[in-house]
Formats: C-alpha cells, structure tokens, sequence
C-alpha cells in the first residue's frame, strides 16, 4: 500500500464481487478526500446506490474518525448500504492456522462448491450429440459416429469409441477419460488429435494437454491426480 | 385380433432388407399367418421382383392411401404361398407423394386385414424411413459384418428409439471362415457396439441370387442356409421366443470346436 504509485493517487475505487473497495490515503485532508470521493463516485452514478463499501486506509493504522467521517459523507451523498474496514488476513501464529486451513479443506472443502456435472446412463449412439455445460460423465458406451461435448473433464465408464471434445471453449486443464479408449478424435480447448493411434486391448487411458499436444497415457500409471495431497472440487 | 406391424430397416442401401422381407413374409405365410409385405421403397421399387410379382402390379400403395383403390385391389396375392400377399410400390411417384400421417391412418386398415404386415423400409433416414417408421409398431434392424453397415444400423437404433420403438437385430451375410480367420466383425461384436435383441444370423448365401432373379421365394429352397435362418427368425417372430439362434460355422467347425477345445488349434 505504501507503494509509490499509491502515493501519486490519493483514492482509488476498485469493485470486488458486489462491493467496492475504496483505497486512500488518509494522511491526505479530509476535505480533499471527499473532494475526490466525490469525483470517483459521480462518476458511477447508479451503481454505487446500496453498494457496501470498504475503506481501506493501507497499512498506516488509526484513522478511525477519519474513516467514520467519510463514511457518512458517502451514506449521505451516494446511498450506499454500509462502509466497513477492509477485513484483514491475519499474519501471526500462521502456522495454527495454517492447520485450520488445512484441516478444513481437508473436511469439508467442497461442501459450498457448486459445480454442474451431467451424468448419464445408457449407450450413445451414432449421430447422437451429447452437450455438458461442465462437466460429462457417461456410464455407458459412445459410439463411433457419436460425439461429446463438455465445458470441463469428460469421464465414459465405458467405452469410447466416438468423438469426444473436453473444456469448449477453451479449458486446456481439462482431460478426456474412458474405461475402454477408443475414440475416433479427441479435442481438449483449442487442440484436436484426430487419427490416434489404436492402443492394444482395453486398458483405461486418459487424454490431456501436455506442451500443446494431447497426450494420451494409462490412467493407472499415470495417475495424474495422485499427487495432489487432498481432494479438491474440480 | 389386430395385426402387428413390423419395419424392417438399416439406414445403409444393399444390406438384404428386400430379400429379408420377402422371405420372413413368405415363412410366417407358410406358418399359416396371413402376412402382407409393403414396399415403402417409392420410386425405386424392387419387391415385387424378389417375389416375382412384378407383372401383376395394377394399383400400388399410393393408390391405396390415397384413396384412387381399395386395398384388396392393390394387395396383390402370391402365386405359390397362401396367405401372403403384396403391395407394391409405385414407381412413377417420388417418396414425399406420401406422409406419415397418411401411413398412421393406411396401417390402421392393415392391421384389420392381417396377422403380419411387414414394411420394407428403404435405405436412407429421410421421407421414405419417416413414412415407414410412422406406420410400424416393431421394427426389425438388417445389419451386415461391416463397419459402415454398423455405424448406420446404430444411428437408425437410435432414431427407432426416440420413436419409442425397441429393434431387433438380423445379422445379414455372414461369412463364417473370414469370422474365425478374424478378417470379418463377429456377430458378437456388433451385437456390443449396438446392444439390442439379436433375433437371427444369415449366413452368406448364393441361393439369394438365385432367389432374386428368378422370383422362387427362397425359403422354399430346400438346402438354402439363409433360407433356413430366415424360417427360424420368422417363428421367433410368431412367438417361439425361446428358439435358439444358429451361429453359422464354417464345414467341420465341430471339430474345430474340439481342437480348440483341447488347444491344438490357434
């Protein structure tokens, strides 16, 4: 906060999610504060009608009345909802929290994660198009002739012998799975593997992005997401 | 008691859908049902020759649904089989002279009049299948060993099932020694890739040329294979559910059977 650009302007509003923060720096007169505040928030117009606002006066502490001041200063003028004090994170004994962290990640991480996953039974066959917003899961078989098409991961538990495309438009993370994997043309974001060479028998292989080409290895050995340490929402 | 209708299809051309029609027609005819066959193949129509009633043709199916004759005068009676009769299509017209409307209403009538009205669909998923499918309460898949065979096959499932209608499988012109050599799709195959029913395996058969072009419907044929698999998928259609499929094998494939049995073959 102390950096010199931070200096050469006295406020800066920035939005964040539904609030808008406001950054200024409070050795400044109040009276030149609200000058700009006041510039900054004409400026909006509408928006800034029952927004909450954060004040954050950097890390010089204190300041209280000043922030007080000009907070009813906007409620007056502007008709923002509230004005609180930015919540800092807190430095000291990281390492208990850390554990917190971790323990609550490990617990519960992705109770509040909203994802949209379709999950399908049945066979899908040729000339049939099966579109996911996010993520595809089919417990079933897919055609030659067939195509999927996902904005995230594609998963077949079961065979894949059509075409699949994975993280339209472009998700390069994501992967194409298949218990059986056989499929005509793979395409992950902006890449497209057409002509795959046919792998010997049925072994559960998944395709990726690696160096800007896909990649298709064993599942098994690979196991790409081992390594991380516990589960996350994807 | 009404009749069931019954589309035989395959999305791909030349696969034996004429040929097969023809002949479950004339087997469940000589079970003692009255069977109508129907060419649906407007414009290009080919049973009437298969049958070998093509110079008996007056009226045809557009004629009948469109009122211009009745359908006794357009269902046209096989010479040999009692039973069986034959309405044929038109060849001067061109798929669209019909609607799926118009064939909801024609099946109607059939129904009244026979035990077994089989559709001969023609090949494609335009006008023509639309027309066929409407009309049909079963539908029958004719696939061959083929990988572009199957591919259609599968796609004409899956639109007979947004019909909310479940197919049965024929595996058409199977050549048992290029199976077992591993150069031909075994039934086995297909039946994974397009998981239905499986109601009968032909074998590959000259007998069906013969049978063509000469109009002697070919399960009258005696030492006709594919004749005889057509015999035994006709009563499986008439309710012996229970018949056991015959997998074509090649001359000695008993024995063959026991080698490999005792591993002394590949």
């Amino acid at each position: 906060m102390n950096s010199s650009n931070q200096e050469k302007i006295p406020v800066r509003l920035k939005g964040k999610g539904n609030t808008l923060c406001v950054t200024l720096n409070p050795l400044e007169s109040s009276e030149y504060l609200k000058a700009e505040l006041n510039r900054l928030f004409k400026e909006l117009n509408d928006p800034s009608k029952n927004a909450n606002v954060t004040i954050d006066t950097g890390s010089a502490n204190g300041h209280e009345e000043l922030v007080l001041e000009l907070a009813k200063y906007l409620k007056d003028n502007f008709g923002v909802a509230s004005v609180s004090k930015p919540v800092k994170p807190q430095n000291k004994r990281s390492s208990i929290n850390e554990e917190q962290i971790r323990k609550r990640d490990m617990e519960r991480s992705w109770h509040d994660y909203q994802t949209d996953v379709l999950v399908l039974t049945g066979r899908v066959r040729s000339g049939q198009k099966v579109t996911a917003r996010n993520h595809l899961v089919i417990m079933g078989d897919v055609n030659p002739g067939a195509e999927v098409l996902a904005g995230g991961d594609i998963i077949i538990l079961g065979g894949l012998l059509g075409t699949a495309i994975a993280g339209q438009p472009e998700n390069e993370n994501s992967i194409v799975l298949a218990l059986d994997f056989r499929p005509t043309q793979i395409q992950i974001g902006s890449y497209v593997a057409a002509g795959l060479p046919s792998s010997p028998g049925k072994i559960t292989e998944f395709a990726h992005v690696e160096n800007g080409n896909i990649i298709v290895e064993n599942y098994l050995e690979a196991n790409p997401f081992g390594r991380i340490p516990w589960p996350q929402a994807r | 008691m009404e009749g069931k209708t019954i589309v035989i299809t395959s999305g791909k051309g030349g696969v034996g859908k004429t040929t097969a029609t023809a002949s479950i027609g004339a087997a469940l005819a000589l079970q003692g049902k009255r069977v109508a066959v129907v060419d649906m193949d407007i414009g290009l129509r080919n049973l009437d020759v298969v049958m070998g009633l093509e110079n008996r043709i007056v009226f045809n199916i557009v004629d009948a649904v469109k009122g211009k004759c009745k359908l006794k005068q357009a269902a046209i009676k096989d010479r040999r089989i009692e039973n069986l009769f034959l309405i044929p299509a038109s060849q001067s017209d061109n798929k669209n002279a019909l609607t799926p409307e118009d064939m909801i209403e024609f099946s109607k009538e059939l129904r009244r009049e026979f035990d077994f009205v089989l559709i001969d669909c023609p090949a494609g998923i335009e006008q023509g299948f639309e027309n066929s499918v409407a009309a049909a309460d079963e539908a029958i898949v004719i696939c061959t060993p083929e990988v572009s065979s199957v591919r259609d096959a599968d796609r004409v499932i899956g639109l007979l099932y947004s019909r909310s209608i479940t197919p049965k499988l024929v595996v058409n012109r199977i050549i048992p020694q290029m199976v077992e050599n591993g150069d031909m799709l075994s039934h086995t195959d297909m039946v994974d890739v397009l998981s239905i029913e499986l109601i009968g395996l032909v074998e590959m058969d000259d007998h069906v040329v013969i049978s063509t072009n000469t109009g002697i419907p070919l399960i009258m044929q005696k030492d006709s294979k594919a004749g005889g698999a057509f015999r035994r998928i006709a009563m499986r259609i008439n309710g012996r559910v229970d018949l056991p499929i015959q997998i074509p094998q090649t001359q000695g494939g008993f024995f063959k059977k026991i080698r490999h049995k005792l591993g002394l073959s590949r």
